[in-house]
């Protein structure tokens, strides 16, 4: 292992250091990410409930109508029908997107500041999430 | 149970979890999970979905607090990613296979056993509140893998260097495939590689955790997600509950003194540890 020398209290601590602009936009695509999923998400609660008023426990335990939104036709024909499901389905997906945006929002500010090992980090840990949802969930469904 | 019943006391339980997993770093998964099966009655897989959900809010919920306090080091994160995600994916991928396979018990009990092992290298390091800057590895110096942070407690900005890198990486494969596997953060096996391995302060650790295991989980739950495991009338709940828990959590943190963090992870993780042994052996 290399030893480097260890800098005093006020040196700089990285020569490198992230803008302040890129943390801000990263905990904006979080927080809008997650303030955009729960909204859709809570919609869908509340209509789910209504529209089924007498409607137990085990009956949604028992049905998923996850697998049925999965294919974009679908779920956009589904959304136009105001189907709850779909809405559901919706806000599930910006769920998840939402770190995948951080990701993209990271690769942007490390090839911004020409850093090309962490630009290629960013970019392969962006590639393995897409290939993830897009190729691997799909082949085992 | 009534569903309208159903759906408030999975936010209640949601709340909890999120609060408890943004202040130990563990995601809130790893309390959800079991707390699914035992009290709302959902199958291990479905449960297992829901984690991912319960993790991916309570990360996207503290990760923009501490992003924006600079308490999670981006870069650092983002290099150990690497690591995690396709950790993430091979475990997502084996737990759909596994599920059918009838195996998910003698997992369960693995997952135990790793958790209880993180304890007393968590006790061992009781007395440090900030580690010393030491040496950095050829790998952390290359990427600029350090920092600093304002430490609203000691009330001045605390540097700090990643040491070694490659063990984290190592660590983090497997906190990947922990994470996948069983839709937990797997936040312990991320501080613990984030604490010894690279040397870091308890305080960006965990919240260096929070803002890799949002990444970790959109690998894994993109996986289950596809193959059915995620019900989102079950969900949906769970993610609001978690959020709120895991923002009331990140606001409490950065007050907080690193030893008070840690005399929190420590009980929460050996309950859950043996929690999830019980619930392996069939016990729970």
């Amino acid at each position: 292992m290399t030893t480097a020398p260890v800098p005093g209290p006020s040196s700089p601590p990285n020569s490198h250091p992230l803008p302040a602009e890129a943390y801000e936009r990263m905990a904006l695509v979080l927080r809008l990410g997650l303030g955009v999923a729960l909204g859709i998400l809570g919609i869908g609660v509340v209509a789910y409930l209504l529209q089924n008023p007498g409607a137990s426990s085990s009956d949604v335990l028992s049905h998923n109508p996850i697998l049925t939104y999965l294919h974009l036709s679908e779920l956009v024909s589904g959304l136009a029908a105001g189907s709850v499901g779909a809405v559901l389905t919706l806000g599930l997906i910006v769920l998840v997107a939402t770190p995948i945006a951080r990701v993209a929002s990271g690769l942007y500010y490390f090839q911004r500041g020409r850093e090309r090992a962490m630009t290629g980090i960013a970019f392969i840990v962006l590639v393995l999430l897409l290939l993830g949802i897009l190729v691997i969930g799909p082949l085992i469904r | 149970m009534d569903l309208a019943l159903f759906v408030l006391l999975l936010v209640l339980v949601a709340v909890l979890a999120g609060l408890v997993g943004s202040l130990t770093g563990l995601g809130g998964g790893v309390v959800m999970i079991p707390l699914l099966v035992v009290l709302f009655a959902t199958s291990i897989p479905v449960a297992i979905g829901t984690g991912f959900v319960t993790i991916l809010a309570t990360s996207s919920a503290t990760g923009a607090t501490y992003v924006r306090d600079r308490l999670s080091d981006i870069r650092i994160g983002m290099f150990l990613e690497i690591a995690t995600v396709p950790g993430a994916l091979l475990g997502a991928t084996a737990t759909v296979f596994l599920t059918h396979a009838h195996l998910a018990s003698a997992l369960l009990i693995a997952l135990g056993v790793v958790l209880l092992g993180t304890i007393p290298l968590v006790l061992s390091r009781r007395h440090v509140e900030i580690p010393a800057l030491g040496p950095q590895g050829p790998v952390a110096r290359r990427l600029g893998l350090s920092g600093e942070y304002y430490d609203h407690f000691l009330q001045r900005d605390v540097p700090y260097r990643a040491a070694r890198a490659r063990p984290a990486l190592a660590v983090m494969f497997s906190a990947g495939v922990v994470s996948g596997m069983f839709g937990i953060g797997a936040g312990a096996l991320k501080v613990l590689a984030l604490e010894r391995s690279m040397n870091l302060p308890m305080k960006v650790s965990t919240a260096t955790s929070n803002f890799m295991i949002g990444v970790t989980a959109a690998a894994g739950a993109g996986v289950m997600l596809s193959a059915g495991y995620v019900n989102p009338i079950v969900a949906a709940p769970v993610a609001i509950g978690t959020a709120l828990g895991a923002f009331l959590g990140s606001q409490v943190l950065p007050a907080l003194r690193n030893r008070t963090v840690r005399t929190i992870y420590v009980p929460v993780v050996l309950a859950l540890a043996i929690e999830v042994i019980l619930r392996g052996l069939g016990i729970a």
